[in-house]
Formats: C-alpha cells, structure tokens, sequence
C-alpha cells in the first residue's frame, strides 16, 4: 500500500481541515509541534517522503480520541497504522521502551519458543487443558517480572480472572503456548510479526476446542475482536470481555459480591472504551462495589485520556505529562483508589505516581472484585 | 531478570552467563569460555532453533 490508498482506504480526502483531531489530542496539548490534522494534510499533498521520514509519526498514542469525535469520522489511527506500515518498510523505526525487551519476547514466540509460563495459574486455582471457556491471559507473566520494580504485581489481574472463573463454577483453559496477541507488533509497523502470533493463538484456541475465549487485556480484546477477523476471517469461537461476562455472572446471580469500603475513580483504557466501546460493564460492577462512593473524572468514557504510551515504545516527557495530569484528575475526584482496567495502564500511571508526591493508591478492577469476593457479604 | 524471562519463554536458565573478567586474567576469561562451551554442548540444540 501507498499513502494515495490509504487516503483512498480511510477516506481521509473527506477531511475539512476543521482541526478538532488537533484540538482533541492529547499529545498535541503538549507537543505543538504534533498535529493530526497537519499529518492528513500531508498526505493529501502528497508531501510522502516528508511525512513518513517525520518522527511524529511515532509520537501519536492512536489512542482514538480525534476519531471519536472527527465530525466526518476519518479513522485516523487506523489510518496512522497504515503510515506506520509504509515507514517501517522504509526502515524506521520507534524507539523502543524497556531496551526493546518486550518486542524480543514476542520475537522469540513468533519464533516458536515453547514457553513455561502457566506455574501461577495453577497455584492461583482451577485450570483446564481443554474445555468451553479459554482465558487468553496475555503479556503478564511478562509484565510481572519486568515491572515488579514499580511496585506493580501484573499476574495479581490473571490470578483474580481465574479465582473469579472459579467461584462462579468455570475452570478457564490456560495455556503455555499462549503467544502475544501481536497488538504492539500491528501499531508499530509489523504486521508481518502479528500475523504470525495471531496465527499461532488461533492454531493454539482452535485445537483446545474452546467455544468462548475470555480476555482481561483490553488490547488482546480489542485485537482479537477487531484486528484478527480483518487478517483471517471467522475465528470460529466467540471473544468476549471478562467484564461484559462478570457483569452477566453477576446479573444471573453465578458471583455474589459484596460492597467495597472505600471511594473510587475509574481509568477508561483507549482499547476498552473508545475502540471497543466497553465503557459501561466495568462501571457497573464498580458500583455495585463501591456503594455509592465511585466518582467520575472529568474526561471519562469517550473523553477519557490515554495512559501516555503505547506498545512499549516512544515513552517521552509528553507521556509523563499526560500521565501526571491524569493522576492529578483522579486526585481532584477526591477518590482513595485510581481503578484501572488495562495491565499497562496500571503500569504506566503507578511508574509516574512512584515520582509525585500524591497519596492515591492505584488498583486493578479484578483486584477490588477479588477482595470483595472475600469480604462477607453485605 | 533476563534469566527469569527466558525461564518463561522455555528457554534453559543455564544457557545464560554473565561474568566480568579482567584484561589481565586471560587463563580466567578461557576457563570460563570452556566451562559454558561445554555446557551449552552439553544441552544441545536449543528449543528456539536457530536464530533468524
């Protein structure tokens, strides 16, 4: 593909130059320098070589929000997806977090590692080789060890999905060979990379038989809803949110849980929210914890802000920006605990909270089900 | 931290060495080589195949 498609695929000649994806954009807001609107513009012009040599192009978070609210709809992350792909054949690249560490893990799955990563699933309750239910856990094990440093106990989310699986009567498959879900591989160029680990997973779910494979990544979710059908069809199983399912489990009265003690605000991850649309499921069961105490931010659902970085890369001074001022809102709710619903999220705001001086305590949804699931009921 | 990932990724924890060895203890720098040489012989072909 050339940008002259993928102006043609994303219908971004229907832009009208307005500029509220500019006005909208979190980066922006700290890089005047990076405009969206500047970005369709050039493409328009058919100024390629300057647009896919600028290093702006790394910089967006394709966190949604411009998309959201574009008044001629112009998918502008897909569209940044697209340039993305076009740049890296070019040779260039985004600089990478964490010494590229986590971009080897995924090489080396693609590769055909035969992981050993199951050990806590199977400590933390019931799993199954085979069955109805498949738990696609995702990047945690690797999370977990990388970013312990931080504070930050990623696996504590898989352990919580599967004790809470488990007192509703499910014993979720949990797999080894589990690879990454390719989503950071796909943001940044590499669709190569993706399809390969999408292959691999599809291979891996289709022959444990599962019907329903439940995810707690938004991005695995997301990517598995959106991204895989786009590259291979029908999947065959049906994808499903662990939060659209609890929230179902508790409806049928399958989970009990009783109320929380404290007062809450909730983080709506990009991938979650504004790309999957779940903005209302991890509300519900939040309320039906908090009794009476959940508190919105100012920018929540559609208008909620990204975490500051994504894919594990380009994580900059404009990221801690985004980050610190996010915390500052959940700060201002006067809430005790900062809910998130996405690995990375947890991760990215508990880096910047470790270097502010804030007292604000920031917590995994499956967390707080887990401890309430502990409690006596009310 | 690099050992525990590859311990996850399959990956045998013995075919990763770290040591630090001084420009004057060439006999240590050999003996070390020869040590892990052998051991990596020892445990064959790795699970990863070999590297693209």
């Amino acid at each position: 593909m050339n940008i002259a498609e993928s102006v043609k695929l994303h219908r971004t000649y229907s832009c009208l130059d307005c500029g509220v994806c500019t006005g909208s954009c979190p980066v922006s807001r700290v890089l005047p320098t990076f405009s969206p609107r500047l970005i369709v513009e050039k493409a328009l012009l058919e100024l390629g070589d300057e647009l896919l040599q600028d290093k702006d192009l790394w910089a967006c978070l394709t966190c949604g929000r411009c998309f959201e609210r574009c008044p001629t709809n112009i998918n502008f992350p897909e569209f940044m997806r697209d340039l993305r792909e076009q740049a890296a054949k070019r040779g260039l690249a985004p600089t990478l977090t964490h010494h590229g560490m986590l971009q080897t893990v995924m090489e080396f799955q693609a590769q055909g590692a035969k992981q050993k990563k199951t050990d806590w699933a199977r400590q933390a309750g019931k799993i199954a080789a085979t069955g109805d239910v498949f738990f696609f856990v995702g990047c945690m094990p690797y999370f977990n060890v990388i970013f312990r440093d931080l504070g930050v106990d990623s696996l504590s989310i898989g352990r919580n999905v599967i004790k809470i699986l488990n007192a509703a009567g499910i014993e979720p498959v949990v797999s080894d060979e589990e690879a990454c879900c390719g989503h950071d591989m796909l943001w940044n160029g590499n669709p190569e990379m993706f399809k390969k680990l999408a292959a691999k997973n599809l291979e891996l779910i289709r022959s444990s038989g599962a019907k329903k494979v439940v995810f707690s990544c938004p991005e695995g979710y997301y990517t598995f809803k959106n991204h895989y059908p786009q590259y291979f069809g029908d999947l065959g199983f049906e994808v499903v949110h662990f939060y659209d399912y609890l929230e179902k489990m508790i409806a049928d009265g399958a989970l009990k849980l009783a109320n929380g003690a404290k007062s809450y605000t909730y983080h709506d991850p990009c991938r979650l929210g504004r790309m999957a649309k779940i903005y209302d499921s991890p509300r519900s069961i939040l309320k039906t914890l908090a009794g009476g105490e959940f508190k919105e931010m100012e920018r929540n659902r559609e208008n909620a802000v990204c975490c500051g970085t994504t894919g594990w890369a380009n994580c900059s001074s404009c990221s801690r920006q985004i980050q610190v001022e996010r915390l500052k809102e959940a700060k201002a709710t006067g809430s005790q605990i900062l809910v998130t619903a996405c690995p990375k999220c947890q991760i990215h705001l508990s880096c910047a909270l470790e270097n502010l001086d804030m007292k604000m305590e920031i917590k995994d949804l499956t967390t707080l089900i887990t401890e309430s699931m502990a409690a006596p009921l009310a | 931290m690099t050992r525990e990932l590859l311990g996850l990724l399959g990956v045998d924890p013995g075919r990763l060495e770290l040591q630090w060895v001084s420009s004057a203890e060439g006999a240590r720098f050999a003996e070390i080589v020869t040590t892990f040489t052998n051991r990596i012989i020892e445990l064959g072909k790795s699970s990863l195949g070999v590297a693209a």
